[in-house]
C-alpha cells in the first residue's frame, strides 16, 4: 500500500514536472502589452485559449509585407470552416510611430481580414525587440525609415507554445500539416465528445 | 571624586555620532560596490561599421563601467525568483543558463563574486536590466562605448590598439575570466568592453545574419564596413547568430539608461 502511494506521488510529480516544462515553453509568460487596430490595449496572450497564427511586419513595406499577410490568408484557406473559426491570426507591427491605430484599421481594410478571427497590432520599441527574439524574427531600422527584416510565419498552439514556423509565404507542406493538426483539436471541438447521446 | 556626569543630551549627541559614522561607512561601501553608471556623450558623426553610407545619430545615454558581476546577479536572483536556473522558463533561457553556478542560489567556485556574469540569456539580461530601471545598450552604444581607447574616443584607426584586441580574441576559449575592471578605463572612464566577454545588446536581433538573405524583406542582409575593424565585426556575427534564450561561456552584458529628459 504504501509502496504504491508513493508510485503514485512519483507519478504526480513527474507529471508536474512535465507540465511545468511544457508551460515554460509559452511565449505568453512574456507580458508584451499591444495597441491594436482598435485603438485598445491588448496583451500577447489575447487569444489564449485558440491556436494562433502569429507574424511581425511594418505597414509602409511595399513589396513582402502586403505578401506575408496574403501568404497567411492562404494557410487559413488550407483550412476547411470549422478549422478556420478556430484560428486566430495576430500580425504585430515594430513600427509602433507609423503603425498608428488607424494606419493598421486601413491595412486590416485593404486585406479584407475577418476582424472577428484576426487582429493588427503594434508593440513598443522594447516589447517589440522582446517578442522578435521570442520568435526568432530578425529585423533592423534603416536611416531611410524602411526595415530589414526576416519573414516568418509562426504557429502557436492554444497556450503560446511555438508548434511551428515557416519562412515560406505558400506551400509549405510540413507547416500546413501542423497547421491543421492544431486547428482540429482544438478544445472547441473537443466538448461535442462530451455531449451525452440522444 | 568627580563623578562624570552624563546627562541624556550627551547620550544623544553620542548615539548620532555613531549612528554618522555608521551611515558614512554603508554609503562608501555602497559606493564601491555599485556598478556606476557613466555619462556617455552622444554623436552624430559616429561611423559604425552596420552604416556606411551616413553616420548614426546617438543620443546621450548612461552606461554600466563595467559589466553585471556574478555577486550582482545573485542579487538579482534572489529577489526575483524566477530568474533562479532552478525556476527559469525555458523560452527566456536554455540549459546552460547560470549552469557554472554551485546552485542556483549560490554562485560558488566556478563563478567568483567580481567575475562578469555569463551564461545569460538575452531575456534574462534584459529583466535585469529593467530590475534596476535600466536597459541593455543598443548595438550602435555599445559600439560607440567600444571605439575607445585610453587615450582616444574612437581609437579604431589606431594599430596598435586594434591589435591588443585582436590578442585578445586569439587567447583560447577555455582561459578562466577574470574579474572585473583589472584593466585601466577606457576614454569614456567605462571598463571592459573588449578583453573580457563578449556582450548582449538591446538589438541583438538587429544584427541580421548573412544565412537568412533569402528570407528578407529589404535590402538584405548587413554590408559589413571598416574591414579591418576585424574584433567588432566578430561581436556582429556572433551577436547574429543567437537566439534571446542562449547563453554562452564568454557571453555576459551590462545596462544602459536613457539620460532623463
Amino acid at each position: 500500500m504504501k509502496k504504491s502511494l508513493s508510485f503514485i506521488f512519483a507519478c504526480l510529480l513527474l507529471f508536474t514536472t512535465a507540465t511545468q516544462a511544457d508551460s515554460g515553453n509559452s511565449i505568453y509568460l512574456a507580458h508584451i502589452p499591444l495597441l491594436t487596430q482598435h485603438n485598445k490595449p491588448a496583451a500577447l496572450d489575447m487569444y489564449r485559449g485558440h491556436p494562433v497564427l502569429i507574424s511581425m511586419f511594418y505597414g509602409s513595406c511595399p513589396d513582402v509585407c502586403p505578401l506575408l499577410i496574403m501568404g497567411m490568408q492562404g494557410y487559413e484557406r488550407q483550412l476547411d470552416a470549422t478549422s478556420q473559426k478556430n484560428l486566430r491570426t495576430l500580425v504585430v507591427s515594430f513600427d509602433a510611430a507609423r503603425d498608428t491605430p488607424a494606419q493598421l484599421q486601413a491595412i486590416a481594410t485593404m486585406h479584407h481580414t475577418d476582424g472577428r478571427y484576426w487582429m493588427f497590432a503594434s508593440a513598443d520599441e522594447i516589447n517589440a525587440r522582446t517578442l522578435a527574439a521570442l520568435l526568432g524574427i530578425q529585423y533592423r531600422h534603416k536611416p531611410d525609415g524602411t526595415f530589414d527584416h526576416s519573414v516568418l510565419i509562426t504557429l502557436l498552439d492554444s497556450d503560446g507554445k511555438i508548434i511551428a514556423s515557416t519562412s515560406k509565404l505558400n506551400g509549405d507542406g510540413a507547416f500546413i500539416a501542423a497547421l491543421r493538426k492544431a486547428t482540429a483539436s482544438h478544445p472547441a471541438n473537443s466538448s461535442e465528445m462530451y455531449s451525452s447521446p440522444p | 571624586m568627580r563623578v562624570l556626569h552624563i546627562n541624556r543630551y550627551h547620550y544623544i549627541a553620542a548615539l548620532l555620532g555613531v549612528l554618522l559614522v555608521l551611515a558614512t561607512s554603508l554609503i562608501a561601501t555602497a559606493a564601491s560596490d555599485v556598478n556606476a553608471f557613466v555619462r556617455i556623450e552622444g554623436s552624430t558623426a559616429f561611423h559604425s561599421v552596420l552604416q556606411a553610407s551616413q553616420p548614426v545619430q546617438i543620443k546621450s545615454f548612461w552606461l554600466q563601467q563595467h559589466p553585471v558581476t556574478n555577486a550582482e546577479y545573485l542579487v538579482f536572483v534572489k529577489a526575483h525568483p524566477q530568474w533562479r536556473r532552478d525556476n527559469v522558463a525555458a523560452v527566456f533561457a536554455g540549459h546552460g543558463y547560470l549552469a557554472h553556478w554551485q546552485s542556483s542560489t549560490e554562485t560558488g567556485p566556478g563563478a567568483s563574486a567580481q567575475h562578469p556574469v555569463t551564461q545569460v540569456s538575452w531575456f534574462a539580461a534584459q529583466a535585469y536590466c529593467e530590475s534596476i530601471d535600466a536597459r541593455l545598450p543598443t548595438w550602435y552604444e555599445w559600439e560607440l562605448v567600444a571605439a575607445a581607447s585610453e587615450t582616444a574616443k574612437d581609437a579604431r584607426n589606431d594599430a596598435a590598439w586594434r591589435q591588443r584586441i585582436l590578442d585578445w580574441y586569439a587567447k583560447p576559449g577555455n582561459t578562466a575570466l577574470d574579474n572585473v575592471m583589472q584593466n585601466p578605463a577606457n576614454n569614456y572612464g567605462v571598463h571592459d568592453m573588449h578583453g573580457l566577454i563578449w556582450e548582449w545588446v538591446l538589438d541583438f536581433n538587429s544584427l541580421i545574419d548573412s544565412t537568412q538573405t533569402q528570407n528578407l524583406c529589404g535590402g538584405g542582409a548587413l554590408t559589413l564596413q571598416q574591414k579591418e575593424n576585424f574584433a567588432i565585426l566578430m561581436h556582429v556575427a556572433m551577436l547574429s547568430s543567437l537566439h534571446g534564450s542562449d547563453t554562452t561561456r564568454t557571453l555576459g552584458f551590462r545596462c544602459a539608461r536613457d539620460m532623463s529628459p
